[in-house]
């Protein structure tokens, strides 16, 4: 049953994972598609923060199949996630609170100034202007509004902006998928309208968004879909509109199916 | 997660610290204060109490500034490598060690005929492995910093001794002599201090015009030339008090340009942004691709390096290399408390090699002006402590709480 607007983007069919003697996943489907926040909730140790890693090849699946755009593909190791464009912003965030934002957001792929051959590509100088005109342009794409200067070290700035941050170095790139960790779990009322809004950018730039989390009023907030996963397999997916918060902590938490509405 | 509220002066302070310049004020500040201590207070205290007829201030003297820098040089260029390690959080306490065993071995090798360069090019290479070896155990096999270099301290001061039986050795190599005896003649002395004023002055200005091109946020006018003028004040006041006694010595000029280049790989290069990644949040670092391995080995490389090139200069400025002057004496205390005494945190991830040179002339200030005033050996180094133990406490209050992210 496909009621989605657009095709899936990212598919996952018949995921399982056993670590040692505890079945973490049996066998569960997921998907979403580009422009969409699939919020994916479930109790403790329903799977969803194991779906997450595999999703981003930090586990390997023993069984299941991937398809990207409808075509099979292979998520065996991180650097597999992120050539498919397959990004996570894990909860601790990832951040050098000792640099500063244009620094943090170019972390690993720092951009320096030609003409420097003759040196390693790690001695050559580089090019912080570039830097900052590109923190400046993924800053102003995600409308991350408080923040006054990308010259600021991260270490100062609230829970909000670094969540904020690391977002967007996820987006920067190629990346077309991004699998977000419970991004509100540590934040206040303000910082946490300052993330839901920017994941609400990320639909408006057609990204495919995973949101993990465990609250029910941010999920209806930004989410257009909820997959409930319950003892590692699926419950059901619910389109938002078409469900209630009471709905979905009686599907977390006791599994009733409601093949009826469901709108996987 | 933080409040609104308006902020404290404790975090104004530690604001004040992460710029650029604004790190160098608690180092400028602890320096200003010994001068003027030994410089003025002590002088003038000396003639009110009637124990001197009239005001003399030898600590001040051109003379004396010119033993300081020369004194503070060895301490400054081990401090300079130390500080790399210290941008990763990791230290180095074999550093002095090192020096002792490239200054033995440089000894050794000019008396059997070897030329002062090949020689001094050896010992820099012997450095660099020697250092690396320490990196490879941190990074790969991971005991920490402290276990590795603590175990390189001994085994280096046992391969010291091994070097040199009888603990003392006298280098005449006019080469290897020649770093600490060579002066700049007055003329060049100033054409050069000129010369680094005006390219001071000119990337300053041509970064901001390239900004302001660019559309980005800028310095105002007024706070650059404020930088260009104090810049240029250190660099001329240091230049013409040297050529007041005897000019500007070589030695000087070398570990300048060393530091100079060194501070340009820490901040301006991937490198040196993978050692400042890493010392702030390691995991991080490697999670955005840096090979941290790889970059802790490196570091620990560069102290060697820079060990081996304080071995030289040490040799060269004492014409003798002996175990107390390096290996089994104060040196490495005196070059780590010089660093962290510069404001380089000790928790990784803040700090220039700059600093490092600030601290050691803090460091070598605060011996100087203690002989100067016949104070034992014992006040030395009890006032040493009490200033290291300063600037780690300001240190630790400045260190932002969250480092991670």
């Amino acid at each position: 049953m496909q009621l989605a607007d657009a095709p899936p983007h990212l598919s996952a069919r018949g995921i399982s994972k056993r670590f040692g003697g505890v079945q973490a996943l049996r066998g569960v489907d997921f998907e979403v598609a580009r422009g969409e926040v699939m919020a994916l909730v479930g109790d403790n140790g329903a799977g969803k923060s194991t779906l997450m890693k595999i999703l981003a090849g930090a586990h390997g699946a023993d069984a299941g199949e991937f398809l990207l755009d409808g075509k099979p593909v292979s998520i065996d190791s991180p650097r597999d996630a992120v050539s498919l464009g397959i990004q996570v912003v894990y909860q601790d965030l990832a951040l050098c609170g000792n640099l500063d934002v244009a620094a943090n957001l170019s972390l690993g792929s720092e951009p320096v100034k030609e003409g420097w051959a003759f040196l390693p590509r790690i001695l050559r100088p580089l090019d912080d202007l570039a830097m900052e005109i590109e923190a400046r342009r993924a800053i102003e794409k995600l409308e991350v509004r408080t923040l006054r200067s990308v010259r600021a070290k991260v270490g100062g700035l609230s829970g909000g902006q670094r969540q904020a941050i690391a977002i967007a170095r996820a987006v920067g790139g190629d990346s077309t998928v991004l699998l977000l960790d419970e991004p509100t779990a540590a934040l206040g009322v303000a910082q946490t309208r300052q993330v839901l809004d920017v994941v609400k950018r990320l639909r408006e730039t057609n990204h495919a968004v995973v949101y993990i989390s465990h609250n029910m009023r941010d999920v209806f907030e930004v989410s257009d879909r909820i997959c409930v996963l319950r003892h590692g397999g699926n419950v059901a997916t619910w389109r938002a509109s078409e469900t209630s918060p009471d709905e979905i902590v009686l599907a977390m938490t006791s599994g009733m199916e409601r093949s009826g509405r469901n709108a996987s | 997660m933080r409040p609104d509220a308006p902020p404290s002066p404790l975090d104004r302070f530690r604001a004040l610290l992460d710029t650029r310049l604004g790190s160098f004020l608690p180092v400028l500040f602890a320096l200003a204060a010994i001068w003027l201590y030994f410089g003025l207070a002590r002088p003038m205290f000396d003639v009110a109490v009637g124990t001197e007829d009239e005001f003399r201030s030898i600590f001040l003297s051109p003379r004396n500034i010119h033993n300081l820098f020369m004194q503070s040089a060895v301490i400054a260029t081990l401090a300079v490598g130390i500080t790399v390690a210290l941008l990763l959080g990791e230290i180095d306490l074999s550093a002095a060690a090192t020096a002792g065993v490239c200054a033995a071995l440089l000894g050794v090798l000019v008396l059997a005929g070897i030329p002062g360069w090949i020689a001094c090019l050896t010992v820099i290479a012997v450095g660099v492995v020697m250092g690396t070896a320490q990196g490879l155990l941190v990074a790969y096999v991971g005991i920490p910093s402290f276990v590795v270099t603590l175990a390189g301290l001994l085994g280096y001061q046992g391969l010291m001794q091994k070097i040199l039986p009888t603990g003392n050795l006298n280098v005449g190599d006019p080469f290897v002599r020649g770093f600490a005896r060579v002066l700049i003649p007055d003329f060049w002395g100033v054409v050069l201090g000129l010369g680094c004023v005006a390219a001071y002055a000119y990337f300053a200005f041509r970064k901001r015009a390239r900004r302001a091109a660019l559309g980005l946020e800028r310095e105002s006018a007024v706070a650059l030339w404020g930088q260009v003028l104090a810049f240029s004040t250190i660099v001329l006041a240091v230049i013409l008090t040297l050529n007041a006694y005897r000019s500007l010595p070589l030695l000087l000029v070398l570990l300048v340009g060393i530091t100079a280049l060194l501070g340009w790989v820490t901040t301006s290069t991937p490198f040196g942004r993978s050692l400042f990644a890493a010392g702030g949040n390691a995991e991080s670092a490697r999670r955005a691709g840096f090979k941290v391995r790889r970059v802790r080995a490196a570091a620990f490389g560069v102290v060697g390096m820079m060990a081996a090139v304080g071995g030289i200069f040490g040799a060269s400025r004492y014409g003798s290399v002996s175990y107390t002057a390096f290996a089994g004496g104060s040196l490495l205390l005196e070059a780590i408390g010089a660093a962290v005494i510069g404001g380089t945190s000790l928790f990784g991830g803040r700090g220039s090699v700059w600093n490092a040179i600030l601290g050691a002339l803090v460091i070598g200030s605060l011996g100087n002006g203690l002989d100067l005033t016949g104070a034992s050996a014992a006040d030395k180094l009890m006032v040493s402590g009490a200033i290291l133990i300063l600037a780690v406490a300001i240190d630790a209050l400045t260190r932002p709480e969250a480092a991670g992210g």
